[in-house]
This record gives C-alpha cells, structure tokens and sequence, in this order.
C-alpha cells in the first residue's frame, strides 16, 4: 500500500459523488505533487482558481452552504495559512453562529511541505496541525501518518453526517518515501 | 414588506432595550437608509440569498424574518452574526467574512442551475479591502449569479474612509450596475451601541 495511491484512490472515490467538486489552485492543471492525484478527476469537477486563498476559503464554505461538498485544496500548510480568517471565523463557527441551522460538511486537504530531496527554507515547510485543532472548535483535524489512514480518513469526511467539515492533512515526503 | 416607519420603530426598539441594560452584547444599528434598503429588496426573491455584515437588522426583516424572532436573537446576544437558514440569511462580525462565501454560494448556483441569487451586504470601508476586489472580480468575470450593494455611511467606527485611504472617490462610489449597488447615507447612531452610554 503506498502512500500516494491511496490519495488518488481516495480523491476518486470522493469524485464519485456527484455533490463533490475540487477547488484550488493546480486542481485542473498540473503544479503540484497533490496535481497528480486528481489526474483521473473528470475535468468538470475540478475548478481551477486564481491564487486567493481567502476567496478559495470563503468559496468553500459558500459552496458547502449551498449543499455542495467542496474539496478544498491548498498544497501546503503555509498557503492555507492565508486564508485562516475563514476557516476559523466562518467555516468552523458557522453551526453555531446558526444554533445548529446551518451545515456545512467541507473537506479541507493540505500538506506539511516535503523537505526532501530538495529544502525549500522556512516559508514552504512546517506542520501547523496541532495549532489548527486549538483553534477549531467544529473541524475535525486530521494528519495522515501512514498509507492505510488515507481512505478511512477521506471516507469518512465525505459521509459524515453530524455537519462537521474536515480538515485532512498530508505529509509531502511520503508520496516518496511510504 | 416592511414599511421604512416599521423599520425605524423595530430599531428604536432596540436602541432604547440596549440604552436601558438589556441587551448584553454589542449592537450595530441602522438609521437614515430605509427608503434605499427598501428599494435594493424589490429586487431580492423568496429563494435568494442575502449575506450581512454585523449590522443586519434591516435585512432580516425585509427578507421577511419575523420582527419577534428577530428580536429574540438580540436579545440572545447575536445582533452581530444573524444567520436565519429558513430565509437564506447568514450574517457575520468580520470584516469582509461574507464576501467569498457568497461567492461561493453564487458559483453553486451556478453550477446548479437553480432559479435564484445571492445579494452581498458591505461597507464602504468593507469595499476597499483586497478580498472584496478578489470577490467582485471573480463574480463579475464569471458571470456568476450575485449582486454586492455597498452601504457607504462615509465612517468606518471613528474613521473616516475617504481620509484614511486618502482617496476623495472611493472604489465603487456611484456605480450601479448588475454587479454592483452602490448607495450612501448618514446614520444618527455610532458605529456600536444606541448612542448612550451604558453601564451595565
């Protein structure tokens, strides 16, 4: 079992059902590792954005507002930290703020930036998990530390039923190395 | 529909139940543009959805919310982030917090054909940031179904916006067209509160 079979294997299930749609910036067009991974994804089901990673994170919660299950992409920690403000403030808040009226079930997919063979230095690397789930009272965090954590994890934020979004956190020197 | 006299008694009301200790949260009310409100809500449907800021009683009650659950959720503490999902209203107390997510809702949507729209609520403070350039951009240039009405009141808490960015004519003043309402008025009430202060 590999690591990075099991994120494609997992990103067609997710595909699988029709309320799902995969945002981000290299969804539709290569850029990343996390790119290949969606390269059997019907092109209708990807949205390539523009670089806006609070756009891309308010358009997630609006999507799933409106009933869609949106998997939100953003290939590194570092990247996702621009759009904090609505992941926390809005998507994790919003049961709430709504006493319980609104769901929004939401996937969330970043990754600890891969340090290996080459070191991209301080902006690009970092593991800001255990951070995230101190600040998220709704979200479930998730970091996926072996291959046979991948599709449960996936599966699960996809059929979950309790109005929680999922935030599902990969390793990048795995896709190499596991 | 609300009458602009039922808007500005709903709002008196509040006023005078925040200024007596009653209401044990903050509170940003409306004053002087109930005739332009009532006027962007003849073009907002059953279906539709309406995203506000932290000031949003007016909206809630044109969307046809009732003035007593509107009230009970003031008097509950979340006269900042009203959110009515049987009226397709979601409010919120960030700066700019609704405007993606709009958009987002907009592109659903979009993507799903159904008969409906989104009307975005912001300040003219809101309207200078970077995301709502992002979020009307991005609408405007996908077609998408949504409508941002920019509420200019000339301040935003103590600052004035013009002053701030140095800038006589802001982003959006004046404009209106499918993707952009554009209306400015002057309120009695401060940014926060009644007006008096309270000591509770």
């Amino acid at each position: 079992m590999k690591y990075f079979d099991e994120l494609k294997r997992s990103m067609e299930f997710l595909a699988a059902d029709p309320r799902v749609v995969f945002m981000g910036q290299a969804v539709a067009v290569p850029g990343t590792a996390m790119s290949n991974t969606l390269k059997d994804v019907a092109p209708g089901r990807l949205i390539e954005l523009p670089v806006a990673e609070e756009l891309q994170m308010g358009m997630t919660t609006g999507l799933a507002l409106a009933g869609q299950v949106p998997v939100s992409i953003f290939p590194r920690w570092n990247f996702l930290m621009c759009g904090l403000s609505q992941l926390v403030n809005h998507l994790d808040k919003l049961a709430v703020m709504s006493n319980g009226g609104y769901k929004a079930k939401a996937i969330v997919r970043t990754g600890i930036g891969s340090e290996r063979p080459l070191h991209p230095q301080h902006q690009h690397v970092g593991d800001y998990t255990e951070a995230l789930r101190l600040m998220c009272k709704s979200i479930e965090v998730i970091r996926l530390d072996e291959p046979e954590d991948i599709f449960p994890a996936y599966e699960r934020a996809l059929l979950r039923d309790d109005g929680r979004s999922t935030l599902i956190v990969e390793y990048g020197d795995y896709y190499s190395e596991k | 529909m609300m009458t602009a006299q039922d808007l500005i008694a709903f709002e008196d009301e509040v006023a005078a139940r925040f200024n007596a200790g009653k209401i044990r949260a903050p509170v940003h009310l409306y004053s002087g543009n109930e005739a332009q409100m009532i006027e962007v809500f003849k073009g907002i449907g059953k279906n539709d959805w309406v995203f506000c800021s932290w000031r949003s009683h007016y909206q809630c009650l044109l969307k046809g919310v009732p003035p007593a659950a509107v009230m009970d959720e003031i008097m509950a503490g979340r006269s900042i982030s009203l959110c009515f999902p049987e009226q397709r209203i979601y409010s919120s107390a960030i700066v700019g917090g609704v405007l993606p997510i709009a958009v987002g809702t907009a592109l659903a949507i979009a993507r799903s054909g159904e008969d409906a729209r989104v009307h975005c609520f912001m300040g003219e403070m809101t309207a200078e940031t970077g995301i709502a350039h992002e979020s009307i951009k991005y609408s405007r240039n996908h077609r998408l179904p949504i409508r941002f009405v920019v509420e200019d009141n000339e301040k935003s808490v103590c600052t004035d916006t013009r002053a701030a960015w140095n800038q006589s004519k802001l982003s959006f003043e004046n404009q209106r067209d499918e993707y952009i309402h554009y209306y400015r008025y002057q309120t009695r009430y401060p940014h926060a509160g009644a007006g008096q202060r309270v000591q509770f």
